[in-house]
């Protein structure tokens, strides 16, 4: 178990973040800070069809209006991109039909908004209406009209898998006891802070520089390639400060490379800054999920087998959607030893604005429905819910039967301290109705160890650095920080490692004429994989200051040890050498010393289709306890306290662990008690931040964080990932509190009061009392 | 989304403002704090090409214990220590709107007379484009009953029931002189949606006055909404109650946030008058109260629930200002 007590000076402390200062004065650079000289305004028109067929689109009068520089429409850029290799289905305009109500249908740039908006006004679509699809089991037969033409056997199936580990049919017949749940959840979206931004400039030289909020530059870098004929080399992709993602902008995005081609078109500058209901519109959000489970256990407990179908709205791209599906179904292995599994996933277009990945992508619905099922499982064989979980858990080094590696797991050490910090066992079942303690685990992948990757045998991320005459150490590397902490624990890492004061290091900001490929801020990779690619930098940048310490002192590099500031000899401590003396030592022979590390994971996993989706470097694990009161009333309920548990391996720094769980927690209760996206049809009825619920401050409850894990045998100096796994268990330890407060299961998300008043006067007409009520 | 250009009047007297709208006839709105109409104006709602600021108007401004201007702030309200020892009904509900940014600048006119609110209204120009302009803005027909008479918009203020249940008055003044009525008359009953108000065109609310009885009630406001923040009313429960728990002299009971104007029930609490307000009592009139009302679909929580609901919060409104200590024997 990790103590607050480090063996590192730095890492392991709270470290505030650097860019701190910045932003919380007002003076951290966004994408819309920015401007260039003769800037154009951009603006998408976009479809109010649902489904249509495009018959033309006239553009003659908005070309000639006042101020307009330039429309767009789709025919001339048709090249498919996706942020998949496999699925690219999207152009960056519509071209032939329109598939949601948003798809983009043209683009303008002009000297202001209001002539931009009066340009798209302007412009005439004639269109064939088609058939809308808003129900993804429609879409699982043959329609009249496929919305894409790659769609199984003229179905809207965008992806199906199947798989079959052991024999689940077999385990179900020696089963003592089985439970059978459906799961339901509505789409949630990311509702990041700041809006989708794009700022785009074509030069004279042939070069064309792009600003992005963007979680993955390397990917639009891709995309604007591929989709504008653009060799990479003459592309520029800059990352400013980006304010929030949560994986809503990890795909390359239709904006970003319309606002592009706007700027090829003009020769100018041109910005395109999306409003909030363009931000819905472009979603990529949680896929709304159907979960049918059935889980078999032996008379003492033991897991014998899962059966999972699934049945999940992918609206109108495909997007990550090959990973959702598999997701969805193999990121129910662990944190359980599950002998027998099978799993019947699929995923289907609809009419709708696209789904993508989301915190925790793939593993936040399933896991929902399997803790609540346990939670069913526990009280039909009489049986704690710790108990059950503690009879099942995966060991560290074992290894699932979707063969999946597990090395490092403290998830019996999470359980030991959310039930004694709750109390749990004084509490469940004997706490007054109306008031309940539930709890729920969680699993993660830390870094998905198959990259999307146009070269697969690159690494997964290198990191350069650069130390000079002033001392100060330059970091190069295209990870992208957008919020959390990542270019902190960079400079922290690279500190660490060669002794110095933290604010000697400069992360660059992302700028792809210099910074070295990292696939980006997706799949809780950057820890795992920048951090190990930048220790490695660091040690080798180390290895030169210490030929030079060698030089100066005599003494072997060996025998010294990094202090503060300093290198000196381990057995004469005042024997040594600062800092800049080995430093410029050093450079007398080389100039600027500069060093380079990467990251590759090991080679792991079956050889079954789609073996390689879920597989890891390293899991995090979770065990989180909520106590909650509900007013059985009116069914509003309150979260009163959090328990969080969880294995991180080692916490590199406190302070952004503690706040991504506190984050993960109200984000996870969002999608439990209120956030959906809400239609009529194919119609987004909740496009804003007033109708689309995100929990208010007032509605968090008290978090206890509690970081039990031990050191990873292969995370950077034992540390896993802290982003998207502690979002996945609160959901369920809601859900299984307010069964314990009102004996009602809730299986439809979200869980809005008036679905909790109706199960519980349902409840109460079925004649069957709850703790006594 | 932008704002579309206006042109900007500011009067300094309420007789300016009147002689502008004269003047501006049906082609103006009048501004309060904008926190409502600011943001229906960049999603191409009704627009204007004249806004008359009342800003500057100061007669409109200014609290006391028994009058607050109609441009007064909410937060300024809020912030009033007399007039909340006074109201306390009055009190809850200006907490309860919105956030303290907008109530900053919302004031206590522009919440009583603010724009009804849907699903199928409060959209942007292109996504009510899309599904087809509705009967409350370009177009003839409503998404949320369809047929094509009435609008079923809801009437989402928070304070007009908690002023019309201590029978507050509104003061308006317009191009034939001033006038004083009850705050639910402001609102038209035999109106729907669209035609929500008793006022006349260019008529401004100058100010709301407290009858002297009122500071004799106790009053609470109770308010259901999804998130105890940010969010409009999907029911508002005033209440007030005058004398003894034992024998009260009168109830008054005001409902908004359910249906196209706020309403009162006198019908139902006259009977409360003189007889202890016993649980029994209290919950006969919630339940006479929840039989009269008819919310439709057109805000987020189901109309169903909020119909229920509404006997529970009449009944636990009515239950915190029945008694000097708020309780009393069954």
């Amino acid at each position: 178990m990790a103590s607050e007590a480090s063996p590192y000076r730095l890492l392991g402390t709270r470290i505030p973040y650097i860019e701190g200062p910045l932003k919380v004065s007002g003076r951290a650079e966004y994408t819309d800070d920015l401007t260039r000289p003769n800037l154009l305004v951009g603006r998408l028109l976009r479809s109010p069809w649902p489904h249509a067929r495009l018959r033309s689109i006239d553009v003659s009068a908005a070309r000639k209006m006042p101020g307009v520089a330039a429309v767009l429409t789709g025919e001339k850029y048709p090249t498919t991109f996706g942020v998949l290799p496999i699925t690219h289905d999207e152009t960056a305009l519509a071209v032939g039909k329109t598939r949601y109500i948003g798809d983009i249908l043209a683009a303008v740039a002009a000297s202001d908004e209001l002539s931009a908006e009066r340009a798209l006004a302007a412009i005439q679509v004639d269109a064939e209406v088609l058939p809308e699809y808003s129900d993804p089991h429609v879409g699982l037969g043959a329609v009249a009209e496929p919305i894409h033409s790659r769609g199984l056997n003229g179905s809207n199936i965008q992806k199906e898998v199947h798989q079959h580990f052991g024999d689940v049919d077999a385990a179900f017949a020696e089963a003592a006891h089985t439970v059978r749940v459906r799961g339901t959840f509505a789409g949630v979206t990311h509702a990041f802070t700041e809006p989708l931004v794009t700022m785009a400039e074509a030069t004279p030289d042939g070069r064309l520089t792009v600003w992005s909020a963007t979680q993955v530059p390397h990917y639009l870098h891709r995309a604007l390639s591929e989709v504008l004929g653009i060799p990479l080399h003459r592309i520029r992709v800059l990352k400013p400060e980006v304010g929030g993602g949560f994986g809503g902008k990890s795909d390359p995005l239709p904006h970003e490379i319309v606002c592009a081609a706007l700027a090829l078109e003009t020769g100018r500058p041109v910005k395109m800054l999306l409003d909030r209901e363009d931000v819905f519109l472009t979603n990529h959000g949680r896929h709304p999920t159907q979960n049918d489970l059935r889980v078999a256990a032996d008379a003492e407990g033991h897991l014998l087998a899962y059966d999972l179908s699934a049945v999940i709205d992918g609206g109108a791209w495909s997007s990550f959607g090959t990973v959702t599906t598999y997701y969805n179904g193999v990121l129910a292995m662990g944190p359980y030893r599950v002998p027998n599994f099978r799993y019947h996933g699929r995923r289907v277009y609809t009419t709708k604005p696209p789904s993508g990945a989301m915190r925790a992508h793939g593993g936040t619905n399933v896991r929902y429905t399997i803790e609540t099922a346990l939670d069913e499982l526990a009280e039909k064989l009489g049986m704690s819910p710790f108990e059950l979980r503690m009879k099942n858990a995966l060991p560290p080094n074992s290894t699932t039967i979707t063969q999946f590696r597990i090395t490092s797991t403290s998830f019996l050490a999470c359980l030991k301290a959310a039930r004694e910090r709750s109390g749990f066992d004084e509490k469940f079942r004997k706490l007054p109705y109306g008031r309940g303690i539930g709890l729920g685990c969680g699993f993660y992948i830390s870094g998905s160890n198959s990259p999307i990757h146009f070269t697969p045998k690159m690494p997964q991320c290198t990191v350069h650095l650069k130390a000079d005459m002033d001392g100060g150490i330059a970091v190069h590397c295209m990870q992208a920080d957008i919020g959390q902490g990542s270019n902190t624990l960079l400079a922290a890492i690279v500190a660490e490692v060669l002794g110095v004061q933290l604010e000697r290091v400069h992360v660059v900001p992302v700028d792809s004429d210099v910074s070295p490929v990292d696939i980006g801020s997706y799949s809780s990779r950057v820890t795992f994989m920048m951090g190990n690619a930048a220790r490695q930098a660091s040690e080798r940048l180390l290895a030169l200051l210490l030929a030079a310490a060698h030089e100066l002192t005599g003494y072997p590099a060996k025998q010294l040890r990094v202090r503060e500031e300093r290198y000196e000899v381990a057995h004469r401590p005042e024997v040594g050498v600062s800092y800049l003396e080995a430093l410029h030592k050093a450079m007398e022979h080389s100039g600027a010393l500069q060093a380079s590390g990467a990251y590759t994971s090991p080679p792991m996993g079956g050889t079954h289709k789609g073996a390689r989706a879920g597989t890891a470097p390293a899991y995090s694990f979770a065990a989180y306890v909520a106590e909650a009161s509900v007013d059985a009333e009116t069914g509003f309920f309150a979260v009163e306290k959090v328990w969080a548990a969880f294995d991180c391996g080692r916490p590199l720094n406190r302070l952004a662990v503690e706040g991504q769980i506190e984050g993960s927690i109200h984000m996870g209760l969002g999608q439990f008690m209120g956030e959906s996206m809400n239609y009529r049809g194919s119609r987004l009825l909740n496009p804003s931040l007033l109708e689309y619920k995100i929990p208010t401050p007032q509605q968090m409850p008290e978090v206890e964080v509690l970081l039990v894990g031990a050191d990873d045998p292969e995370g950077p100096f034992g540390a896993k990932e802290a982003g998207e796994g502690p979002l996945v268990a609160i959901l369920p330890a809601v859900g299984n509190a307010l069964y314990d407060a009102v004996g009602v299961r809730f299986y439809d998300l979200p869980v809005t009061p008036d679905k909790v008043w109706k199960g519980i006067e349902r409840r109460r007409a079925e004649g069957t009392p709850w703790k006594g009520t | 989304m932008h704002l579309d250009p206006f042109e900007l009047h500011e009067p300094a007297t309420v007789e300016e403002a009147l002689e502008l709208a004269g003047t501006l006839s049906g082609k103006f709105d009048y501004l309060a704090g904008g926190t409502d109409l600011l943001p229906n104006y960049k999603m191409h709602i009704n627009l204007r090409p004249h806004l008359i600021s009342l800003e500057r108007v100061s007669e409109l401004r200014g609290v006391s214990s028994n009058r607050i201007g109609a441009m007064t702030r909410l937060a300024e309200v809020e912030e009033s220590p007399d007039l909340s020892r006074a109201y306390p009904g009055v009190a809850e509900a200006v907490r309860e709107v919105a956030t303290p940014l907008v109530r900053a600048s919302g004031t206590v006119g522009g919440n009583l007379l603010l724009e009804t609110r849907c699903f199928f209204f409060n959209q942007t120009y292109p996504w009510r484009q899309s599904l087809g302009f509705c009967l409350k803005a370009d177009g003839d027909r409503c998404h949320v009953v369809p047929q094509k008479e009435r609008c079923y918009a809801t009437f989402s203020g928070d304070l007009a029931p908690a002023l019309a249940a201590l029978e507050a008055e509104v003061e308006v003044a317009g191009p034939s002189g001033r006038r004083r009525m009850p705050v639910e008359h402001l609102y038209n009953a035999a109106g729907d949606g669209i035609l929500r108000l008793s006022l006349v065109p260019g008529e401004i609310v100058v100010a709301i006055h407290f009858p002297e009885s009122a500071r004799r009630a106790r009053s609470a406001y109770t308010k259901l909404r999804v998130r105890p923040s940010f969010d409009f009313p999907e029911l508002g429960v005033a209440a007030a109650v005058w004398g003894a728990a034992e024998a009260p002299e009168k109830v008054r009971l005001a409902i908004g946030g359910l249906e196209t104007y706020p309403r009162r029930f006198d019908e139902d609490t006259d009977a409360l008058a003189g007889a202890p307000l016993t649980d029994a009592r209290v919950r006969t009139v919630a339940e006479a109260v929840t039989r009269r009302v008819r919310p439709v679909h057109n805000t987020f929580l189901p109309p169903d629930y909020r119909r229920r609901m509404t006997e529970v919060f009449v009944r636990r409104t009515l239950s915190r200002v029945r008694a000097p200590n708020g309780s009393v024997a069954a």
